[in-house]
């Protein structure tokens, strides 16, 4: 199958190691990759859908058109750019008006959109179409002996009557499954399903709360699991749960948070073999524990 | 608090749906916001009650929609389908069009470059990491005027486009 990488602003300004991971593995697994050319921000919540429709569903509807265009699936790794798309796209696909209106505002372009993109999560590509099994054959190096947990991502989790796709959005076993198909054994915590709170404009109006709230889930990992790293499948919470374990040991001085986090395309493309320069090198808590015994084998 | 200089039609205005009039006071949508342990808290249930008892002022003056981090918990577990998180936006909405110093910066950005990030600048890195050139709307200065001169169409921009203005 082929599909539409959307990339948003993060994964490819900040984090490109990610993308270079998305781009080696999914064709390996039969997912060919499109791009989005002239593509614009998501709109990322805090952006236009905070300010009026208009601007919102056209920059959606912008997006939208140009897979419409290629009569191709949008495919979205970063959460709140799948969320933002995925709730445009549904405001888009139930509202008549809304449609005609966006159409009218993207009429320049020559492009006419009629909703038959539609958005999906990585992680539900890789677990619906590829599956688990296919992964499992696929790797040449496994994750066996390491211990990993998840870090579910909300934006595709809530709300689930538009955004979800797992059985039980109060259960998801998505991104374990995938994790558990690498070789690793996943552990189970009491803060699994607490947001990471790294998105939005709570960690920048109340940073100490807002490191606390990372912190009680941090620690809830290292007390109650055997976790070598986190798995995640969003760019925020790869880059926040990364990040603040920095300023945690800063505040705490005790180097006490060291656990390396990786995006799930990121094991799996380690797994598969990938240069470790040039799919996992950009991080804060050094990934070297996990990366060594991987190559190990 | 005072009631005496409330809007009871207020709520129409900001957020018109009868989802809303359905809202008992339960507090689910507390638990599990991570914004609620802000400072000062979001607290989803008493916006809801702003909206419904149209304290206009209040509501006006309150920076705690903009702390909500978009992780949709609250639409998830409401129970009366109120629609929390759609709330806050149609509160930050309604902001926004009565004060235009609650206009987000990041839609400037967005409106110059298409993006909140330097998105494509980065060739260097992105070269080393065996990546291919992005084709990004801020290269194809044709597309970005069209999505500029969109955007003009909009509530928003139009009605704030000093902003936007090249210097
Ligand atoms: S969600 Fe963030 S990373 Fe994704 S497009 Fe929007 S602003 Fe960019
Ligand atoms: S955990 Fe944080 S970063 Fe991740 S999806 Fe939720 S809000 Fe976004
Ligand atoms: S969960 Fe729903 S019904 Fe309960 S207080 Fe919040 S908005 Fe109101
Ligand atoms: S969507 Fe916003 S208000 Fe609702 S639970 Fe998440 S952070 Fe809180």
């Amino acid at each position: 199958m082929e599909l539409c990488l959307f990339l948003g602003c993060n994964t490819p300004a900040i984090r490109p190691d990610v993308e270079r991971a998305i781009r080696a593995t999914m064709p390996e697994l039969g997912v060919d990759i499109a791009d989005v050319e002239g593509y614009v921000c998501c709109p990322a919540f805090g952006s236009f859908p905070s300010t009026d429709d208009d601007s919102y569903l056209a920059s959606s509807g912008w997006n939208l058109s140009i897979a419409e265009a290629k009569g191709l699936d949008i495919m979205v790794q970063c959460g709140s750019c799948y969320s933002s798309l995925r709730m445009g796209r549904d405001h888009l696909a139930h509202d008549e008006v809304k449609l005609a209106r966006v159409n009218e505002l993207i009429e320049l372009t020559g492009r006419k959109l009629e909703c038959k993109t539609r958005v999906r999560h990585i992680s539900e590509i890789l677990y619906n179409e590829v599956g688990a099994e296919k992964i499992f054959k696929t790797i040449k190096k496994s994750l066996n002996g390491l211990h990993g947990v998840i870090q579910y991502p909300c934006h595709t989790l809530f709300p689930s009557e538009i955004v979800g796709f797992e059985e039980s959005p109060r259960e998801p076993k998505a991104l374990r499954l995938l994790t558990e198909a690498l070789g690793a054994t996943v552990d189970h915590y009491s803060r699994e399903l607490q947001c990471c709170g790294g998105a939005g404009g709570f960690s920048k109006s109340s940073p100490a709360e807002a490191t606390e709230f990372a912190k009680s889930k941090l620690d809830a990992i290292i007390e109650e699991t055997k976790a070598d790293f986190i798995v995640v499948s969003c760019i925020t919470c790869l880059m926040y749960l990364d990040n603040i374990q920095k300023k945690l040991n800063e505040a705490e001085g005790a180097g006490k948070y060291k656990i390396p986090v990786f995006d799930y395309n990121q094991l799996l493309a380690l797994c598969m073999g990938f240069d470790p320069k040039q799919v996992a090198s950009i991080c804060t808590v050094p990934r070297t524990s996990v990366i060594d015994k991987i190559i190990a084998g | 608090m005072d009631f005496s200089t409330s809007d009871k039609d207020l709520w129409k205005q900001i957020y018109n749906t009868k989802d809303l009039l359905h809202c008992f006071n339960c507090s689910t949508c507390l638990s599990g916001c991570p914004a609620s342990h802000g400072d000062p808290p979001l607290l989803v249930r008493n916006l809801a009650r702003m909206v419904v008892f149209g304290l206009e002022e209040d509501l006006l003056n309150d920076d705690t929609p903009w702390a909500c981090v978009s992780c949709s918990r609250c639409e998830e577990m409401c129970p009366m389908d109120v629609k929390p998180f759609e709330m806050i936006l149609a509160i930050r909405k309604w902001q926004t069009s009565n004060d235009e110093t609650r206009v987000p910066t990041a839609i400037v950005e967005i409106y110059k470059r298409g993006y909140t990030q330097a998105v494509g600048a980065n060739t260097e890195l992105r070269t080393s990491l065996g990546l291919p050139e992005l084709q990004t709307i801020t290269k194809m200065p044709e597309m970005l005027k069209l999505y500029q001169e969109m955007l003009m169409k909009t509530p928003v921009v139009s009605e704030n486009d000093y902003m936007f203005n090249e210097e």
